[in-house]
């Protein structure tokens, strides 16, 4: 322009931008308004920041479960935050959005729950529940905006009918406001200039205030593809104009300028001269609304149940209360052992103290409590377990005192986050505590807690798949296949899936859906219910956080765990453990069928043959050692006591089996190398680890030892150990201060590098120690009552294994089988006692290495009763009359009484329950399938649907019409290959006898290895294996090379094997998609009685079979 | 020298003045247009699934611009005239590539 300005007018201009009003979006959707909002709030809150806006509100549809993470983000970038909540007002369609005032946020959340919990209304503010809670909603501020009732009335020129809305609603609120929203859309629509100046128009000649927002749910204009994926998935159609709703991109979060020219053009069409007085209006209504995070939201306050809740008047009667509870239990202690009990009481009651937690521990005491007092098994998770007092109340079963587990890993006043207690449960009972917690502390201290649901690849690639209109068979197909990753991980995983290799990803359409997924990445889709925490509040609980009902029935507030930790509410994980169910019932099994009472939370932790049992690594059934993984370790580890069983979960987790921390260890303990001594001090800290750190509590106390700090501080350098930046400032302190401690500089190098490279992998004691503990009681019960765990096991499910697996586990123990009986069979698997079958326990193999015999469980004399609950296709009510009516006389009875329908009888049928009752006759299941054709031939009561158990006259008319005595058909029975399938069919599992028996003739053939002598194979030589697949697991790896574990199960055990990544190119589709396998691999041993295979090549084993069939009678012929 | 609409089926590339964005000026068929009024103005985007189809996606790299270019269209319809009696235009602004057309909706006032 070669015009440059002079001084004086830069410092005006200056001035000018200074004194420049910032914008203030009152009106904000985050990715928390699911399916719906497009921007996660810290990049909303991020982006405001950049445009030097002072104060940002959200207002999310429908919930608030972004609003103390927006909350936190706008604290630490100096932004003022505003919340509210967008509504659907008096009908579906029609939206209102609310704001709280400074002060006025509990009324906020209390009418939000209460429009929540009317759930008949569909989430509808009505202005009947307007009145109902006028109490909360005069403390509001409400914006009625181009998509509310109020602009739709004046729109449509119903003048008197939009004055009378506002006027119906001045009392219900603080304040009324008209929102003025401009998209620019075309015509003179909602969102259009036209529209927005006609609401201005209105607001001014009625002496209405006027607010000017965008409207946001998306971050940049950009956003509007993702937008409209959450539409369409949203409004369940698929993506056509018709559908949706967005015209253009406008509705994204718009700078201050842009805010004011867009001010400019509605007020001038409106009739103004400017924009200035709309602007001016809005930023008085907006510091109506500015909210403190501290005092207003809460963020770092605490709310823990009211002395009066515990039985106590003040606050210091709870501090003698939980110290009179602890000393209780101190008589489990004697000599020397309880007085160093007494003082380590001493001082974690100071902590607790000093803390205020008590009233937590009374509480979490008081529920465990009341679970015992019900007969649910409870047992402590977590480094809860780290706590004496935790032990002494009876919240956890692991003494800590010998296991060297400290208080300071669970709690400590340096540590700047709230202790977490988990308590493992039955799962079958689960609900039974929540309720009890409810009972116990009131609806309005208790509530479950949210958990967001994001999208991940799954979700996403079906959501876009179904916006483009794509076929669902198609999707369904990549999303089976993909595994659970971020959805912005799609396209590398299906580059590196073989099996996908033959789908057609490259097609426009395609490539656009995966684009379209990795786009949804991270956003919220869903609120659902926390999977194990109830929150422990006081009675403000209702004021600080708003609550839905969810789908199980309980209050739920909307906040996540993060959330509810920042404004403070301790939660209580229940987490429901199906092993402490299977557990339970076995005890009841046993005591049903011994007559014996078993406590086993009492029995000794150093019984040799649950030892046994674990080493020969048959610990199918276990819990947390029963993986192949696992099996595998405790082959090569041998564990012999409690601690080893410790140390053992310790280590097989993905830290220390990458970085092999594993081999050093089992070589230390087997002698195979010499015991690294680092420095006397050090020695009784690793010594039950061969050296090797392996827990946090080892890393805090080398520390403390060096250095000669606390144990609580330790705890926090070891957490600075986790991070990168805050491990050098650790390091810059470590040196100093263990030098200072008399120790040489080269020790402390050394300590330092240890504690540099395994604190990241190292794992919390107190956390395994609580796990070893069902660990061990689940190998106790397996070892000495065998048929009573496995039937536990049986019905409760609660590992990896399907059931099938399981049963085979048990006739492998020399258990029979007993098959389904009508007359017999309870709903779940029920041992009972017979005579002593032919078939000989599984004897563990005396190897070379370790010459030692192992005692194992010889479990003949018993038998499993498969139960009615697991047949495919039956009601649990269908069980119930069944179970109701018996005994049954024959088939026709059956079918007149059970209720049972057509294809549940057939299936019962086809199985064998109905062989009992016909045994004498000669009669067949053939036989017997002819004979119920008939039955339901004259019957008219059929498929018993009608519920009733069939007495009506046409039954007994049918009855009669039957001939008196059935006689064989001279048809030939099912071959046992027939029955076995119908088993397969109807319950998943081969009963009668293992499926691989009907190859036993070909494998022997072909000189396959069974599982359990593939220990006497020499390591790197080559073998066959075969069995129906167990598992498959492809655990991620580091290195991003996908390796993948099958697990064959062949009626002798398991054979574990690896297929690396030159072995899946050609299998990995056979992998997953067939179930019998012949398997070429070789042997590599790791252990006294660890082994593995590595899969050369796979074949699906009924293809073999044919092969060497055709090939057999060719030979036949050939010698003919 | 105006043509009936129907014979105008595509959107037509146009020359357009517009100093501080709002157009004043075009140049239509040879001849200098003058805006004279602007009758209304608004946004358009969306749409972008219809040009999966298109087939020109053999590029990834592509693909955000081919497809998801949807940061919108700025309409304004204007009345406009050389000489004589009004006519009124639909000009179009594609925000991504700067690029002007004039819209087949356009008509005599």
């Amino acid at each position: 322009m070669g015009y440059s300005p002079n001084i004086a007018t830069c410092l005006i201009l200056a001035s000018q931008t200074g004194i420049k009003k910032m914008f203030t979006h009152l009106h904000v959707a985050s990715g928390y308004s699911f399916k719906y909002g497009t921007a996660s709030a810290a990049d909303l809150v991020e982006r405001a920041s950049r445009y030097e806006m002072k104060t940002l509100a959200l207002t999310d549809r429908d919930g608030m479960a972004g609003a103390i993470r927006f909350v936190q983000e706008c604290e630490s970038h100096g932004i003022t935050p505003i919340l509210g909540v967008n509504l659907s007002f008096i009908q579906k369609k029609y939206r209102i959005t609310l704001l709280a005032q400074a002060g006025s946020l509990p009324a906020l959340y209390r009418l939000l729950s209460e429009v929540n919990r009317d759930s008949a209304n569909e989430k509808v503010l009505t202005f009947q529940t307007l009145e109902k809670n006028s109490l909360y909603s005069s403390q509001l501020l409400a914006m009625h905006g181009p998509d509310s009732y109020l602009a739709s009335a004046i729109a449509s020129r119903r003048t008197e009918e939009a004055l009378s809305i506002f006027a119906s609603a001045r009392d219900l609120f603080a304040d009324q406001s008209l929102e003025i929203v401009s998209h620019r859309a075309k015509g003179d629509g909602p969102f259009s200039t036209g529209h927005a100046a006609k609401l201005l128009t209105f607001a001014r000649s009625h002496d209405i205030p006027a607010v000017l927002t965008n409207a946001v749910r998306m971050l940049d204009r950009a956003d509007g593809p993702v937008a409209d994926v959450l539409d369409s998935a949203r409004l369940l159609v698929p993506l056509h104009q018709r559908h949706v709703e967005r015209t253009n991109s406008e509705a994204f979060l718009k700078s201050s300028s842009d805010m004011s020219a867009l001010s400019d053009e509605i007020s001038r069409a409106a009739g103004e001269s400017n924009g200035r007085a709309l602007l001016r209006t809005t930023s008085a209504w907006a510091e109506r609304a500015h909210l403190s995070p501290r005092r207003d939201v809460g963020i770092g306050s605490i709310h823990l149940p009211e002395p009066e809740v515990l039985g106590a008047k003040r606050h210091e009667e709870l501090g003698a209360q939980l110290r009179g509870r602890s000393e209780a239990g101190l008589h489990r202690y004697s000599g020397a052992l309880s007085v160093a009990a007494s003082q380590r009481l001493e001082e974690e009651l100071a902590t607790i103290r000093t803390l205020g937690y008590e009233s937590y521990f009374l509480a979490v005491a008081d529920i465990a409590d009341i679970a015992r007092s019900k007969g649910i098994r409870v047992a402590a998770r977590g480094s809860g377990a780290g706590s004496l007092i935790c032990y002494l109340l009876g919240i956890s079963g692991v003494e800590p005192m010998s296991q060297g587990l400290l208080m300071e890993r669970f709690c400590s006043p340096l540590r700047n986050e709230l202790p977490d207690i988990d308590i493992d449960v039955e799962s079958a009972r689960r609900l039974e505590i929540y309720d009890a917690i409810f009972e116990r502390f009131g609806p309005e201290r208790t509530a479950t807690v949210a958990m967001v649901e994001t999208y991940r690849a799954r979700h996403a690639i079906r959501d876009v798949g179904a916006a483009l209109g794509i076929s669902p068979m198609e999707i369904d197909l990549i999303a089976k296949s993909l595994p659970h990753i971020r959805a912005r991980n799609i396209s590398k995983a299906l580059e590196n899936l073989p099996e996908l290799k033959d789908l057609k990803l490259n097609t426009p359409l395609m490539k656009t859906a995966i684009h379209l997924a990795a786009r949804l990445d991270g956003l919220p889709r869903h609120l659902s219910m926390h999977p194990c925490a109830v929150l422990l509040s006081d009675a403000k609980l209702l004021d600080i956080a708003p609550t839905e009902v969810n789908a199980s029935g309980y209050t739920m507030v909307q906040f996540d765990k993060d959330d509810v930790e920042a404004i403070g509410l301790l939660k209580l994980d229940v987490l429901g453990v199906r092993m402490q169910s299977a557990i339970s019932y076995s005890l009841q099994e046993i005591e049903r069928i011994e007559g014996v009472k078993v406590d086993i939370d009492a029995i000794p932790l150093d019984d040799p043959p649950t030892f046994d049992l674990i080493k020969s690594t048959r610990t199918l059934g276990l819990f947390q050692i029963e993986s192949p993984g696992q099996r595998e370790l405790v082959g090569k580890f041998a564990p012999q006591t409690f601690t080893d069983l410790i140390i053992d979960i310790s280590l097989f987790r993905p830290g220390p089996v990458k970085s092999d921390m594993i081999t050093p260890f089992i070589n230390t303990r087997h002698g195979f190398r010499s015991k690294p001594v680092i420095h006397p001090d050090l020695d009784e800290i690793l010594r039950e680890t061969e050296g090797v750190v392996v827990f946090h509590e080892q890393v805090i106390r080398i520390i403390s030892v060096m250095t000669g700090i606390s144990l609580a501080e330790a705890d926090e350098k070891r957490r600075a150990l986790g991070t990168f930046e805050s491990q050098q400032e650790v390091c810059d302190w470590f040196y100093p201060a263990s030098i200072s401690q008399g120790y040489e500089l080269s020790l402390v190098t050394t300590v330092w590098e240890i504690l540099r490279a395994f604190a990241s992998f190292g794992f919390c004691k107190a956390h395994a120690a609580a796990f070893a503990l069902p660990t061990y009681q689940s190998a106790w019960l397996k070892s000495h009552h065998t048929a009573a765990f496995l039937a536990g096991v049986l019905t409760h499910d609660p590992g990896m294994y399907p059931r099938r697996v399981i049963l085979d586990e048990a006739r492998q123990w020399g258990i029979d089988i007993a098959p389904i009986d009508i007359n017999l069979s309870d709903r779940y698997y029920r041992v009972e006692k017979v005579a002593e079958g032919e078939r000989a326990p599984y004897k563990a193999p005396n190897t070379a290495s370790t010459g030692v015999k192992l005692s194992l469980p010889d479990a003949r004399g018993y038998a499993i009763r498969i139960g009615l609950g697991d047949l495919h296709g039956t009601s649990e009510k269908e069980i119930d009359s069944i179970l109701l009516h018996r005994p049954y006389i024959d088939l026709a009875d059956f079918v007149y009484r059970s209720g049972a329908s057509s294809p549940t009888t057939k299936a019962l049928l086809l199985i064998g329950a109905f062989d009992s009752l016909y045994k004498e006759q000669n009669l067949n299941r053939r036989d017997l399938l002819m004979h119920f054709h008939d039955l339901e031939k004259f019957s008219h009561v059929k498929s018993g649907k009608s519920g009733k158990s069939g007495k009506s006259g046409s039954s007994q008319l049918a009855l009669q019409l039957l001939p008196s005595t059935l006689e064989p058909s001279g048809l030939p029975d099912l071959t046992p290959s027939e029955r076995i399938r119908h088993e397969v069919d109807v319950t998943g599992m081969d009963i009668s006898h293992h499926m691989m028996q009907f190859y036993g003739q070909f494998l022997n053939s072909i000189g396959a290895i069974r599982s359990s002598d593939l220990i006497h194979q020499r390591s790197g030589s080559e073998v066959l294996v075969a069995g129906v697949k167990v598992a498959l697991q492809t655990p991620p790896v580091r290195s991003g090379r996908r390796v993948m574990f099958l697990t064959l199960d062949d009626g002798y055990g398991c054979n574990d094997i690896t297929f690396f990544e030159d072995a899946q190119g050609d299998h990995a589709n056979l992998l997953y998609h067939s179930w019998l396998f012949l398997v070429r691999g070789v042997v590599r041993k790791t252990g006294p009685r660890g082994i593995s295979l590595r899969a050369i090549s796979a074949w699906e084993l009924s293809d073999s079979y044919n092969q060497w069939r055709s090939l057999s009678e060719m030979k036949a012929g050939e010698l003919a | 020298m105006f043509e009936e609409p129907a014979s105008v089926p595509n959107p037509t590339p146009v020359r357009v003045l517009a100093p501080e964005g709002e157009p004043i000026e075009f140049i239509y068929r040879g001849a200098r247009f003058h805006i004279h009024n602007i009758l209304s103005r608004w946004q358009e985007s969306g749409g972008w699934w219809n040009r999966i189809s298109d087939g020109h996606l053999h590029d990834s790299a592509h693909l955000e611009q081919s497809i998801f270019n949807d940061a919108g269209r700025a309409i304004w319809r204007v009345e406009a005239a050389p000489v004589g009696a009004l006519a009124t235009f639909e000009i179009e602004l594609d925000e991504l590539t700067g690029k002007w057309v004039i819209r087949p909706t356009s008509r005599p006032a």
